[in-house]
């Protein structure tokens, strides 16, 4: 049961770690213009809408 | 059966994940070597070469489909193949080759490894996905053996953890030292996480964690335990940023977990200050004195398990009875192949004066690479709040933590240490790489006005 649960919590949270990594682009590349965290970008102002659209 | 295709599903959902970005197999190698699923598993498991596998996805994942803007091969790097070049000819001229190539069978992979993965960490992203691997990797036996240790089942060599081994992750002072020395980098991850949420659930997980890397070591009656937490607390009264604090809550907190602790782990705790009446503990005396000689006369060393050479014949002091009945008496004990109980004699046994030399220099440069990057990023900032400063922190408190443990343990070759060296050398190259170009742009973009032209 114990082995149950730490297995289940701890792969958990690393196949979430994996899957949030996949996401982001600045896992391969970095440069000036890295995307920043989505977290981060949750609290940042929205994008302005596209002009086009 | 059910823990099997568990496991088997989580690494082939990482291997799946790996398709859309290779680095991801890297993360599955150190996850694998550290938890050793098929250790965990029953039957299905164990008939897959999972270490084998992972190990050629990360690298010809690397090779092939990876970029290498960023890659930098260290000095460090060059020291860990010098290394393993030295091993692999003690192994060629090993007194006892049948457990020397046992061994070389491990060590090499870690070896490899530890110079490979600074190539991969190329970005700040990845140094930060690696920890949080070795952390979360770590956590699955120490939270494990943690909540067992709650519900009373520990002892010296009876905590029973995720695996039925008292080998590699699972021996009681291997994952003793270990779980203590991933305490500082889970709270660098819990500090600078860009993973996960930095939320309060991200703390309590990270609370939960500490508490049961403490608590391996009461679990695992192992001493080496006791004194690698005792260095631990030293080391962090110098980066924490309220010291008295935290002096003040750390003693209050141990003083209170005292009434707690298991009589049996009193006990043991006790012989380590009178040492001489504990056979584990004497023995270790006369094997590193052995080993000295033995090194005179193998200054090339005599290649992995040379231990086994040995066999001496020593008195032991035994007290029986109590109070005026009270008898000491001095007993012969004769053993043969005394395992080193230390890393540090480890290799001056097996990899002779060089292989130790070059072995204490890798090491020696750690500690020192991790000490200049946290006085470089205290002065650019003024702080310690950078994610760098940090982390060079974090990896040096780990890296001397363990380095203490291996006083007391064989540990010398484990991937967790080389795992530790590769992110340092990552660290150290990304920190040369990226703040100098930013120095450089400093200077060229935005020219300071030198006193001889004003």
């Amino acid at each position: 049961m114990v082995d149950i649960f730490t297995l289940a919590l701890t792969h958990g949270l690393m196949a979430f770690a994996a899957w949030r990594l996949i996401q982001r682009d600045e896992l391969d590349e970095e440069g000036e213009a890295a995307p920043r965290s989505r977290w981060a970008k949750k609290r940042g102002p929205a994008p302005a809408p596209d002009a086009d659209s | 059966m059910l823990k099997d295709l568990f496991l088997l599903g989580f690494i082939g959902l990482l291997l799946l994940l790996g398709l859309k970005r290779p680095f991801i197999w890297v993360l599955a190698y150190i996850y694998i070597d550290i938890v050793a699923p098929q250790k965990i598993g029953w039957g299905l498991i164990q008939s897959f070469q999972l270490s084998l596998i992972t190990f050629v996805a990360a690298f010809a994942g690397w090779l092939l489909l990876d970029s290498k803007v960023g890659s930098r091969f260290t000095f460090r790097q060059a020291l860990i193949l010098v290394l393993l070049a030295w091993c692999g000819m003690t192994t060629l001229g090993a007194e006892f080759q049948d457990s020397a190539w046992a061994k070389w069978d491990w060590v090499w992979k870690a070896l490899i490894f530890a110079a490979f993965l600074p190539l991969t960490l190329r970005t700040k992203l990845r140094i930060e996905a690696a920890v949080t691997f070795i952390v979360l990797a770590v956590g699955t036996i120490a939270i494990n053996g943690g909540i067992k240790t709650v519900f009373g089942g520990g002892g010296y060599g009876e905590l029973r953890l995720l695996a039925d081994e008292n080998s590699g992750m699972y021996e009681g002072s291997i994952i003793s030292t270990v779980a203590i020395a991933t305490i500082p980098l889970a709270l660098w991850v819990a500090r600078h996480t860009s993973i996960f949420p930095r939320h309060w659930t991200t703390w309590a997980f990270t609370a939960g964690l500490v508490f049961a890397c403490l608590l391996i070591p009461v679990g695992t009656s192992a001493r080496t335990g006791l004194i690698c937490i005792l260095v631990l607390f030293v080391l962090l009264l110098r980066s924490v940023r309220y010291r008295f604090l935290y002096a003040g809550a750390a003693s209050l907190a141990m003083m209170a977990a005292v009434p707690f602790l298991p009589q049996e782990y009193v006990e043991r705790m006790e012989t380590i200050v009178g040492f001489r009446g504990d056979q584990s503990a004497s023995t270790r005396l006369v094997v590193w004195q052995w080993t000295i000689d033995y090194a005179k006369e193998h200054p090339l060393g005599g290649g992995f398990d040379a231990y086994r050479a040995n066999s001496f014949t020593y008195n032991t002091v035994v007290t029986t009875g109590e109070g005026a009945m009270r008898r000491v008496e001095y007993r012969e004990v004769t053993e043969t192949a005394r395992a080193y109980h230390s890393s540090y004699f480890e290799l001056l046994g097996e990899q002779g004066y060089f292989g130790l030399a070059v072995w204490l220099l890798l090491q020696g440069l750690g500690v020192w690479h991790m000490e200049s990057l946290r006085r470089r990023f205290r002065r650019r900032d003024g702080d310690n709040r950078s994610w760098q400063w940090g982390l060079a922190t974090a990896l040096q408190q780990a890296h001397l933590v363990y380095l203490v443990g291996a006083v007391f343990v064989g540990i010398a070759y484990q991937p967790f240490l080389f795992m530790l060296v590769g992110l340092q050398c990552a660290l150290w190259s990304y920190v040369q790489r990226v703040e100098g170009r930013e120095w450089r742009a400093k200077l060229t973009g935005k020219p300071r006005p030198s006193p001889a032209m004003a």
